[in-house]
């Protein structure tokens, strides 16, 4: 019976591109005390914690999967990420992507890769941006037709005619940022790892870049980890999503099933007389509806009370505050 | 190997982007040439020659170890910016050596810097002061054969001090003093003619001296024959040395990585 789950779950692996087990990661955090005398104790003898930043983490994507990697600040996800990309030696745990292991084959798998941060530009500072993308050729060793018509097609794609000549230090944030996708994308990896792409980019460059995003995925069939805070990203390009939370994964799930889970969670906000608001959250299965307005009722000094369906946003801030908590994970080894 | 050289042609575009600091790094070697030269000037007085070494001697030495130190100067904290940013990590994700990189990056600014900082010094010169005349045109091609050596000498003891930012995270204390060292002992401030002899065996034991020293006496034919061999012999010997120990910090140090922020 074990061996024939086992046999089962191999074969599924076998169309997996990202293949994570029980990762793991942590970090030696100096612990500084306060005051002189402390400061100059430290230089000689420091004490250490241990931060777990990725904690027995495991989930495979499949070929041609867009998965939209989230949780808030500090949870594992940019540590994830670098060591699905190769950069950061893991503690515990296997990975193996594209068939290789990225920390042991780092140069071989770095070749199908692609990645962009949002906050580490890759582009030469003085250099107009072409002579960014000229370099990249040369780096991953594009031929020279393939170089040429991703160029021009990825420049037709994202509005880029008018700046490719100027010097990178000239751009805006957002055309910068578009430069550093192309640069990412030029020699066609087969996964492309999106670093929170659309931090500090107002509407228009937010859509121009999720537009680019999903045709990249459906025409190129590329494989799409995208790590966001901004939930419009989530939505619009995703199809699964995967929530992390203190080095643990939480979710693991498409976006509309999130929702289905989270439909019967309502939110209601009263409003009262003296000015003040709360925000009430609540599982009508639990507690039904007519037993909460009871409640609301027996108070006084309530102005107005509206109830508010879960959007994806709320969702997930109500995950990372702890106010709904998540049903055990199934399916999940 | 095409995208090694692209990385040197691309920093020598960078270099020209920037018109004040080309037209101030001339102007720079050439201020300190005259200091010294004065300084030398000075000191010799009526003399025609101190312990067989004559001025041009002297002149010599310091438009070519001086001059040439001023163009190899290059960005030392290339490494711990990037450990420090934590941009290391896209250097990372390119299927290149990013040793290799590192030394094409600041070569090609050596090689702008020798074109555009340094030719300018010589010729200026040439008509400031007297030089010595090359002892052959075999000398002035093995010089340069030399130089390159030198340079690689002087770029990774560089190197291996940049590593050490794996471990202690600003390595700029460590990086002066170690310039310190290096502008004395390779002879850029002090020919190393006048060093005290105790001083002088010390420093033949030292890679220091065959970063300029070894050219400036090919040049000049101090060095001839089968002790030309053996100046390059000994400068490749250290390369290997530093090299060993470069590959020894570096693959230790990337090992503790820890990339920072994000």
């Amino acid at each position: 019976m074990l061996l024939k789950k086992y046999m089962k779950e191999r074969d599924k692996n076998m169309e997996n591109m990202i293949e994570v087990r029980n990762l793991k990661k942590c970090y030696k955090i100096p612990v500084r005390s306060k005051g002189m005398a402390a400061t100059i104790k430290n230089l000689f003898h420091r004490k250490y914690d241990i931060k777990k930043a990725v904690d027995d983490i495991s989930f495979s994507i499949k070929r041609g999967e867009v998965v939209g990697f989230i949780g808030p600040n500090g949870a594992g996800k940019s540590t994830t990420i670098k060591m699905l990309s190769g950069i950061l030696y893991p503690d515990g745990g296997k990975v193996k992507s594209n068939g290789l292991v990225p920390f042991k084959q780092r140069k071989q798998y770095v070749k199908d890769i692609g990645v962009v941060f949002g906050q580490k530009s890759q582009l030469n500072w003085d250099l107009p941006l072409i002579e960014s993308f000229e370099l990249m050729r040369y780096i991953y060793k594009i031929p020279k037709e393939k170089y040429e018509a991703n160029l021009e097609k990825f420049i037709k794609l994202l509005d880029m005619e008018e700046f490719i000549n100027r010097p990178v230090r000239q751009l805006s944030l957002g055309q910068k940022m578009r430069g550093d996708i192309v640069a990412a994308l030029l020699h066609s990896p087969k996964i492309v790892f999106f670093d929170e792409p659309t931090i500090g980019l107002d509407v228009v460059a937010k859509e121009k870049i999720r537009e680019f995003v999903k045709y990249m995925n459906e025409k190129e069939e590329t494989t799409i980890i995208f790590t966001t805070h901004d939930m419009q990203d989530i939505e619009k390009v995703c199809d699964r999503l995967i929530i992390i939370d203190s080095g643990k994964k939480v979710y693991d799930g498409s976006i509309s099933e999130i929702k289905n889970i989270y439909a019967n969670c309502k939110s209601i906000e009263v409003l009262y007389e003296d000015g003040r608001k709360e925000i009430k959250t609540f599982n009508v299965n639990e507690t039904p509806m007519n037993v909460v307005m009871e409640n609301l009722f027996a108070k006084s000094g309530i102005k107005d009370i509206s109830i508010i369906e879960p959007e994806i946003d709320g969702i997930i801030r109500d995950i990372y505050e702890g106010r709904i908590k998540l049903p055990a994970l199934e399916g999940c080894v | 190997m095409r995208a090694y050289v692209e990385f040197a042609i691309k920093k020598f575009q960078n270099k020209m982007t920037y018109r004040l600091e080309f037209f101030m790094g001339i102007l720079d070697t050439i201020i300190s040439l005259i200091v010294y030269l004065c300084i030398y000037n000075a000191l010799y007085g009526n003399e025609a020659s101190v312990d067989g070494i004559t001025l041009s001697m002297v002149a010599t030495n310091f438009v070519i170890s001086l001059g040439l130190s001023n163009a190899f100067h290059f960005d030392e904290f290339f490494l711990e910016k990037r450990v420090n940013e934590g941009s290391i990590c896209n250097e990372f994700l390119k299927p290149v050596n990013f040793v290799f990189r590192m030394f094409s990056e600041n070569a090609g600014e050596g090689l702008f810097k020798v074109i555009f900082n340094f030719i300018p010094a010589v010729i200026f010169a040439i008509f400031y002061t007297e030089l010595c005349k090359p002892s052959g045109l075999l000398n002035v091609l093995l010089m340069l054969l030399s130089v390159v050596l030198g340079y690689i000498i002087l770029w990774l003891i560089s190197f291996i001090v940049q590593t050490w930012t794996f471990w202690f995270l600003s390595v700029w204390g460590i990086i002066t003093i170690k310039n310190v060292f290096v502008n004395i002992l390779s002879g850029s401030m002090i020919p190393i003619w006048f060093m005290p002899s105790a001083l002088r065996r010390i420093i033949a034991f030292t890679p220091f001296e065959s970063i300029y020293f070894t050219p400036v006496r090919i040049y000049l034919g101090e060095l001839s024959g089968m002790d030309i061999l053996k100046g390059m012999g000994i400068q490749i010997l250290w390369i290997l040395i530093l090299m060993l120990i470069a590959n020894l910090f570096w693959k230790k140090g990337v090992k503790k990585l820890v990339i920072q922020g994000g």
